[in-house]
């Protein structure tokens, strides 16, 4: 039986330097950067006092208070992408049967900045461990279970088949697109909203990061700071956002005349079991993900056009992968353009793999592939080509979308152009 | 990839960390006498709180099971699962590193609160103290990855990796995922979900569920399906268990202890126990379709057993609008009213329970459960001696989701 | 202690609450040039223990201190760097 075939529909993104679809591809193809010195809280005292942040009014994507109240800055983001994601996939979901409408959205680290907020409130400032549950505000609960995100955003779209948060780090926003594939492919659900959201610029987040020196340190020059690839790349630089994908069985999609973007073509993922935040130089594990997805749709090395790094900007995470691409690609990883958005909107952990599909997406719709803002200096460890600063026009039919996330978790998600297949 | 599977999903390990017991054996033993462990929260800084009642794993000392560089860097809700999971290689015949290739056993995991204890700790440092304070570790020991991380690391486990981050459903979500995983062509899922939820922080975060049951005496803290049922009662820990191609686990000659047969999941919203009747109703037929299976032919149900009057009444009509007249003569039972409900790892408890039962051929009864007031066959005071053949496994979620797995009886080696 | 060298005995104490690493102070002078890796501490573990000792003695270590690869390094990298003042 040949499995079935799942198309994306829709697309939604909120993101550093605008919200929504138009504004994030301006940004991108503009090869402009939104990280600059952190302005959501003071961040005095902390080694990496910059990021990528969203400059996003509630209100201004109609999220009224009785939503606000009882959803974290990042549920509101995942909102405001799911409903322009669904708008855009033009279904009446009304009309669609619930049950066979599922929903499967990542997040790294969920509620902690209301968790952190609230701990501030009952501990009074981190003095007493006997903490004080009557300062606590009412809502804490839905901070503490990381499947809110899933449930706020299924309640809104009426969705009642299989509802999921997925949590794997930084591969989380990949993964939930990749469940979700998994959804449709095997039957479980027709339509499935997809993808991934986090809020993580907060002292407790950025401070585990300082702690194992990950971020950019460079608060002196916010705006390049986020160096993917380039000899003088220090670490990553924090972001926040979120990114929502309508994924839709291909002849439900064909039935109903809707636009269809492209094709999930194939995912997979692998754990390196080498060290939760370690990664090797080879990219072993990486490469198996890459050739899962590539042997899942038919579609030959030489036929990728595109590969979307994770690109972090951390000395080994550029190395790990460039490796890994080399390792699948063989030597037309040296004729495929590679390159990381991370370096205009931030690492926004695990919502970035699911606004990275976006990306890959829209390069697709446009034929355009994104720059690495920042690359000036190349690294002799990293020597390939990561389209430096300017977009470039390019055939796109077959785009790859790879990530790493602590824990060991490697994942990669195939688009295919919906002429793509060669078989 | 092997090149004959029977495409089904056996389990062939058992791994339990539970209030009730720190092995699987001890576990049983508890869940057929009707045990109730249930009792006041002594965990420190706990005392004052208005949740006074949970299950609470006593006398876990991690250091026996776990190296003590993998200890200093997590919480316990990773040391239940990494002792979970090195319990359930260990019944599998798989401790050690694993035979082939380390891209054929997978990891995933459920969790439903992370690593708390730890990020309180980290917390406290960073606001009493000042963010240097904050050590290296709180980035791998707070998040919901960290024990799917940290057992593939242990193990050298290198095939697909993944965590539903859930409410309780997500428990039965996992073992489905693992399965599909099976499906797919890797060889060997380790699969579980374990939780801690007991430090003060993380007790503060649950008061808001409007299901939770603040009474102070333990006799009457969590009494599903009766009159007097008042909300569930927290617990730690949870099970692992390592699931594997039917036909695999034949040719290496491993005990096949159960089969995953089939699974379904609904959402129908947060605290709406109304609409959880026809949700649970749809999972229900869902995994029995799945399976194959027969209404007549489930032998056992381990309840949700949610605790509240609405809740357990859905549950209740659930099973009858979905077994037709069976629903109200198949035998259910509620082990988790004895030790209370961990969250993500009540389901993995269940299913360890429901193997058990299916392998001893007695239902467990509902511990401390006796004027029930819905109908349903509900098991009480000691266990009922029964061929149990397939058993269902259900589970409803705080944030509304709901779940069936169909469990079939395994088979010797 | 703000001046205080690092001994050996420090180095195994931090070793085992940084990293849960148990090594008697004895057995760590003699083998005062095995990587650190083959002890068991990876570099979150010696992360830990700069972050330890910057915070004891408050003030930042040199960069270079958490790539250290044997103790021996370590400790002449940090003695150095305590014992210069600035």
């Amino acid at each position: 039986m040949t499995p079935r075939r799942v198309a994306v529909t829709g697309i939604g993104v909120v993101a550093p330097g605008g919200i929504g679809v138009p504004a994030f591809w301006d940004l991108l193809s503009d090869g402009r950067t939104a990280t600059r010195g952190i302005t959501l809280f003071d961040p005095e005292g902390l080694r990496s006092r910059i990021a990528a942040e969203c400059d996003f009014d509630p209100r201004a994507h109609g999220l009224g208070p009785a939503v606000t109240e009882r959803a974290d800055r990042y549920i509101q983001f995942a909102l405001v992408a799911a409903d322009e994601a669904v708008s855009d996939c033009g279904i009446d979901l009304a009309a669609e049967n619930p049950w066979r409408v599922a929903v499967s959205l990542g997040s790294a680290v969920g509620g902690t900045t209301r968790l952190e907020h609230d701990y501030v409130l009952v501990s009074a400032g981190g003095k007493r461990w006997d903490v004080d549950h009557r300062a606590a505000e009412p809502q804490l609960h839905l901070a503490f279970s990381p499947s809110t995100l899933a449930s706020v955003v299924a309640e809104r779209f009426g969705a009642q088949g299989p509802v999921q948060t997925v949590s794997t780090g930084c591969t989380s926003g990949l993964d939930a697109v990749g469940y979700a594939f998994h959804t449709i492919q095997d039957g479980r659900a027709d339509i499935c909203i997809a993808g991934a959201s986090d809020s993580p610029i907060s002292p407790i987040t950025m401070a585990c990061f300082d702690a194992i020196k990950a971020t950019s340190p460079n608060n002196d020059d916010p705006a390049h700071a986020s160096r993917p690839f380039d000899a003088h790349r220090d670490g990553f630089v924090m972001g926040e956002g979120a990114a929502v994908l309508v994924l839709e069985e291909l002849e439900h999609a064909r039935a109903r005349g809707a636009h269809v973007y492209c094709e999930i073509g194939g995912y997979a993922t692998f754990g390196n079991a080498y060290h939760m935040t370690g990664l090797t130089s080879e990219g072993l594990e990486m490469a198996r993900a890459i050739d899962s997805t590539l042997d899942q749709a038919r579609v030959d090395p030489t036929e990728i056009d595109y590969v979307n790094a994770h690109g972090s900007g951390t000395r080994q995470n550029d190395r790990h992968e460039t490796a890994a691409v080399k390792r699948s690609l063989g030597a037309h990883a040296y004729d495929t353009p590679m390159s990381s958005i991370k370096s205009m909107v931030g690492h926004s952990l695990g919502a970035i793999g699911a606004i990275e599909v976006v990306a890959c997406v829209l390069a697709m719709a446009h034929q355009v592939v994104p720059p690495t803002a920042n690359y000036e200096t190349p690294d002799p460890e990293c020597d390939l080509d990561y389209v430096p600063r300017t977009a470039r026009p390019r055939k796109l039919d077959n785009v790859l979308s790879v990530g790493s996330g602590f824990g060991g978790f490697q994942s990669a998600v195939l688009l295919t152009g919906t002429g793509g297949r060669t078989r | 990839m092997s090149a004959q599977r029977s495409g089904r999903t056996a389990v062939t390990g058992i791994g339990v960390v539970a209030p009730n017991g720190l092995r699987t054996d001890a576990y049983w033993k508890s869940v057929r006498e009707g045990v109730s462990v249930l009792d006041r929260i002594t965990r420190d800084g706990c005392g004052h709180l208005p949740l006074r009642v949970a299950g609470e794993v006593r006398g876990f000392d991690a250091s026996a099971f776990i190296e003590e560089t993998f200890l200093v860097q997590t919480d316990r809700f990773s040391h239940f699962a990494m002792a979970a999971a090195g319990a359930a290689l260990d019944d599998a015949g798989l401790s050690g590193k694993a035979a082939g290739s380390p891209y054929s056993v997978g990891v995933v995991t459920a969790a439903g609160s992370g690593g708390g204890e730890f990020g309180q700790r980290e917390l406290q440092k960073l606001w009493g103290q000042g963010s240097r304070y904050v050590g290296p570790y709180q980035s791998i020991a707070w998040f919901y990855a960290a024990s799917t991380g940290q057992i593939s690391i242990r193990g050298g486990f290198k095939g697909p990796c993944g965590v539903v981050a859930s409410d309780e459903a997500g428990g039965l979500d996992a073992v489905a995922h693992a399965g599909r995983a099976v499906r797919r062509g890797t060889d060997v899922v380790v699969v579980g979900a374990a939780e801690a939820p007991l430090a003060p922080y993380s007790m503060v975060c649950q008061l808001g569920y409007p299901e939770l049951s603040t009474a102070e005496d333990p006799a009457v803290a969590y009494r599903p399906f009766t009159s007097r049922a008042r909300g569930f009662v927290p617990a730690e820990g949870g099970a692992v268990l390592v699931v594997e191609d039917a036909d695999r686990a034949r040719r290496r000659g491993t005990a096949i202890r159960a089969t995953v047969a089939g699974h379904a999941a609904t959402f129908t919203g947060a605290s709406r126990w109304d609409r959880s009747r026809e949700g649970l109703a749809r999972a229900i037929q869902g995994a029995l379709d799945e399976a194959g299976c027969a209404p007549e032919e489930i032998d056992v149900v381990f309840a949700d057993a949610l605790g509240t009057p609405e809740a357990d009444r859905a549950e209740a009509l659930a099973l009858t609008d979905a077994l037709g007249p069976h629903g109200t003569r198949v035998p259910v039972t509620a082990p988790k009213a004895g030790f209370g409900r961990a969250y993500c790892g009540g389901p993995l408890l269940d299913i360890a329970a429901a193997v058990l039962a299916m392998e001893h051929g007695q239902v467990p009864p509902t511990p401390g459960v006796f004027d029930i007031c819905h109908d349903i066959d509900l098991v009480t005071t000691r266990a009922r001696p029964a061929e149990l053949r397939t058993a269902l496994i259900l589970s409803r979620g705080l944030m509304g989701s709901n779940a069936a797995l169909v469990l079939r009886q395994g088979e010797q080696a | 202690m703000s001046n205080t060298e690092l001994t050996v005995q420090e180095l195994s104490a931090l070793m085992k609450k940084a990293a849960g690493v148990t090594v008697d102070p004895q057995d760590l002078t003699a083998r005062v040039d095995t990587p650190f890796a083959e002890f068991g501490v990876d570099s979150l573990g010696l992360l830990g223990i700069v972050g330890e000792l910057e915070n004891r003695h408050g003030r930042a270590l040199p960069t270079d201190a958490e790539r250290c690869k044997t103790p021996r390094d370590f400790l002449d990298l940090v003695n150095g760097a305590l014992t210069t003042g600035g």
